[in-house]
């Protein structure tokens, strides 16, 4: 064994070397080369526009929205990664310039400064990932708070309408394109390689430059409020026609879409690459924690499906600034086009959103019940299950669309069959908890909080599949209420689970348990409060995407808006305990869950490179209670006495 | 698994199909229907919501059980007895579900036929919508024009939709039918009034800044005054 340890041990290397002085520091990669770069890509992009216009005689020379759209959403950002050094080794290598030898100086952290530039460690990508989509989800919630004030009462109290119907789009756009798949990916990305006992994914430059492309995308989303005409305001499923005729904000949503989906095409690769190719010896697919499977069949679910939504999205801008007419009848297009090309990305893109929370839930219910997982195989086919299935079904978002109506009926079936193998993984994890010892902490809390929401979600789901209930409650408030149940009360619930879950894992100090609980029972409460009553307005009458309402509803509105405050108070909860605890938490042991996956194996934090020896895998991953029974041997029997000795 | 144990199973069971019922029943979810599609709508609802309960009733009855007798003793670090599934059990949680969904398929089907069904002798109004209104008129009454739908309850009714701009969505809630309103298609829309009186008619596809605002009336009427009020010159 010290032999495989002593390969592997790397030269003693504390980062990179410090940045030169004077002005060679301006090619230094880093925020100061970006900030001149960016500018440097942007007046390119002018360049290019106004020389196009002008050697084709087209007036006005100067014209802001292509400017914008060119210079603004596609040259600077590109200046932008080129600046803080996220394609230096490829250009370099690319013009035949000597590479930096490969030392490993872009990789791990060493102070909080290497979390603010191009790192190639997954671990510090992770972080990168959480802390940056946790910024975009408190800038979606306080979006929310805004659309909830308005809605208090009838009438219009604080926005106009285009105000308004910027502020849930960009709400529904960050929480979904820049929280809820990010963060996943965020998680995924600190476990999954630690899962499969290797040392990094395998692309880490890849990783950083989708890590980076992120931040350009919620920057351009959140901005689009500060130009001409307000963000963009058709939602964030932005039918076309109604979108190609939108202020100027549409195209930052539709370019904003393509950096995040980007991001999500080459997380993914990266994901699929390092699962099938990166595994310890030993480990087959069928002794991967359901974490992994789940990341697995994401990936796949991502790598198909997302070219579809960037399709979407450059037909509504080409639409918008060349005239092609893809979706506009007066030139022969087809409306309804557009709604079948965005739901076959958006409806997998709900799977998206939650198989990697069903792979939190797995890992989570199995340790904190101290039982191996239930019917182990029939999870992993239930997730392949819904990854086909949940191609087959898109056009259940289109049942009131007049779409041809033959449609409706198979697209009903396939609907109501995903409820088989999404049941099958309720009850599973039901079975699991069954006679178990179940250790209630919080990342337990919000996994059985999950199951329950998620329950009540599926549920309104079936109403939603059902035609017939269909045609009456589309584009209600029984809509946003299944929506929030299952992104909220599924996505959200488990992301919290897989935060508080790992803390101690990424940070190496414990949460403050108090805290976490309160954090728990502050939001379950808030969140129901808030979103069941949505149910009922919506049967009752009330539509969706709308500043003002019938007088009826008023009472309702009021008590939703109230709850949802609270609902939004909570996370203030979260925060403090975050931040407290990264600072002065308890040092948290290498296994503080008694948990035999090998994330857990090693110390918390992780040594730079995982593994000081490779992992030897030699069992399934939730064999709790099994007499003997090994996931994985590292360093002789280290792992084994830990256990005996807590 | 004790007697006692199964006994208190199916006591939170009771309970929780109990309060899942009471949610069900005393807030009214539902607007008065004023359609025939509107009741048979319903009874797809109160189908699914009885099946609802019912799944609910089990799963909640196993969750709070298990959070209820399963918690850890303090200083308790054994594990569980290592289950690792049950066939029987798995086929069982496969098959049952298959079974509903598949009957909920199956009356959903037969209602979506019956409403989508054409009645005899249908009363053929054009509807056109734009941001933001929407205005009807009258093919078979010279083609007299109204900014509210006025329709004769009992006849059927074929509702021509039109868009002019973008898309809309023509909601009745009182009548359970919806449709989209896709600029190039003209999409039709069946309804048979079943009750005299006013209802809204909503827009329902987000349409631009005046979406909230675009509603509108429809008059059901007894077939003399609509023919009365039909019959009458424009402008009356």
């Amino acid at each position: 064994m010290t032999t495989i340890a002593a390969e592997h041990q790397h030269p003693v290397h504390q980062g990179l070397p410090p940045p030169p002085r004077g002005w060679r520091r301006l090619l230094y990669p880093g925020f100061l080369r970006a900030a001149w770069m960016t500018p440097l890509f942007f007046g390119i992009g002018c360049g290019i526009v106004v020389l196009c216009r002008w050697w084709g005689g087209w007036h006005p020379i100067w014209f802001g929205e292509i400017i914008v759209l060119v210079a603004a959403l596609v040259s600077a950002p590109i200046g932008f990664l080129a600046g803080i050094g996220a394609f230096d080794y490829w250009a370099r290598y690319a013009v035949g310039a000597p590479t930096v030898p490969e030392d490993h100086s872009g990789h791990g952290a060493y102070s909080w400064r290497d979390y603010f530039r191009v790192n190639t460690d997954h671990k510090v990508i992770g972080m990168q990932y959480l802390v940056t989509t946790i910024i975009f989800f408190l800038i979606g919630g306080l979006l929310a708070m805004l659309v909830r004030a308005e809605l208090a009462k009838p009438g219009m109290q604080f926005f106009d309408n285009q105000t308004y119907n910027g502020l849930f789009s960009v709400h529904a756009s960050l929480m979904i394109f820049l929280f809820v798949i990010p963060a996943f990916a965020g998680l995924a990305n600190f476990v999954v390689p630690l899962m499969l006992g290797a040392p990094d994914m395998a692309f880490p430059r890849l990783n950083a430059l989708s890590y980076w492309l992120l931040p350009i995308a919620g920057i351009m989303m959140v901005s689009s409020f500060l130009v001409p005409g307000g963000a963009f305001a058709s939602g964030w499923t932005g039918y076309a026609p109604l979108s190609v005729h939108q202020p100027m904000g549409t195209i930052f949503f539709n370019m904003g879409v393509q950096w995040a989906g980007a991001s999500s095409i080459m997380t993914a690769l990266n994901f699929l690459v390092t699962i099938i190719t990166m595994r310890a010896p030993g480990m087959t697919f069928w002794r991967m924690p359901l974490l992994v499977w789940a990341n697995f069949t994401t990936s796949l679910l991502v790598v198909i499906a997302t070219p579809f939504i960037a399709g979407s999205q450059f037909f509504v801008m080409f639409d918008r600034v060349m005239h092609t007419s893809f979706f506009e009848t007066g030139g022969g297009g087809y409306p309804l086009g557009y709604q079948h090309i965005f739901w076959f990305y958006s409806h997998p893109a709900v799977y998206i959103m939650m198989l990697p929370g069903f792979g939190i839930a797995s890992e989570v219910i199995s340790t904190m019940s101290r039982k191996p997982i239930f019917g182990y195989r029939l999870m992993a086919l239930s997730l392949m299950a819904i990854l086909v299935l949940g191609f087959s079904v898109w056009a259940h978002h289109m049942f009131v669309s007049g779409m041809a109506p033959w449609l409706r009926v198979p697209m009903m079936i396939t609907t109501l069959l995903i409820a088989v193998p999404t049941g099958i993984k309720v009850f599973s994890w039901l079975a699991t908890m069954w006679e178990g010892k179940i250790h209630f902490v919080t990342p337990m809390l919000w996994a059985a909080g999950f199951v329950s929401m998620f329950v009540i979600g599926g549920l309104s789901g079936i109403y939603l599949g059902a035609v017939p209930i269909d045609i009456h409650v589309s584009d209600t408030y029984f809509v946003v209420a299944h929506i929030h149940y299952v992104l909220f009360g599924g996505s959200l619930f488990t992301i919290f689970a897989g935060i508080y879950y790992w803390f101690p894992k990424m940070t190496g100090r414990m949460y403050n348990e108090t805290l976490g609980k309160l954090h728990f029972w502050l939001t379950f409460i808030g969140f129901n409060a808030t979103f069941f009553p949505m149910h009922l307005i919506g049967t009752e009458g009330m539509p969706r995407r709308v500043s003002d309402y019938a007088p009826q509803f008023a009472h309702w509105n009021m008590f939703i808006s109230v709850a949802s405050f609270f609902l939004g108070a909570s996370t203030l909860v979260f925060l403090y305990n975050m931040i407290i605890s990264m600072r002065r938490g308890a040092p948290a042991p290498g296994n503080p869950w008694r948990a035999l996956t090998l994330e857990w194996q090693v110390t918390s934090p992780p040594p730079i490179f995982n593994f000081d020896e490779i992992p030897q895998v030699v069992g399934n991953p939730y064999e709790y209670g099994v007499p003997g029974a090994r996931h994985a041997v590292l360093n002789g029997d280290r792992a084994a006495e830990e256990v005996k000795v807590h | 698994m004790r007697r006692g144990s199964i006994v208190q199973l199916i006591v939170i069971g009771v309970l929780a199909g109990a309060i899942a019922s009471a949610f069900a029943l005393i807030p009214g979810w539902l607007p008065e229907p004023a359609s025939r599609e509107a009741g048979r709508i319903d009874f797809v609802f109160w189908f699914v919501t009885g099946i609802c309960i019912f799944v609910f009733s089990i799963v909640a009855a196993v969750t709070v059980f298990a959070i209820w007798k399963f918690r850890v003793k303090p200083d308790d670090d054994s594990d569980g007895p290592p289950i690792h599934g049950h066939t029987g059990l798995e086929i069982v949680w496969t098959a049952v579900p298959t079974l509903l969904v598949t009957a909920i398929a199956i009356v959903s089907a037969i209602v979506l036929a019956k409403d989508d069904a054409q009645g005899a002798d249908p009363l053929r109004v054009d509807v056109t919508a734009q941001q933001f209104f929407w205005s009807y008129r009258y093919p078979e009454f010279d083609n007299k024009e109204s900014d509210v739908l006025r329709l004769p309850v009992d006849r059927s009714i074929v509702l021509h939709l039109t868009a002019k701009d973008v898309i809309h969505s023509f909601w009745v809630p009182e009548f359970r039918q919806k449709q989209d309103v896709v600029p190039g298609l003209n999409p039709t829309l069946h309804i048979t009034p079943t009750k005299v009186g006013t209802y809204p008619v909503i827009c329902t596809e987000l349409c631009g800044l005046g979406h909230a605002l675009m509603r509108s009336r429809v008059i059901v009427m007894k077939p003399g005054a609509f023919q009365q009020w039909a019959t009458q010159k424009a402008g009356a």
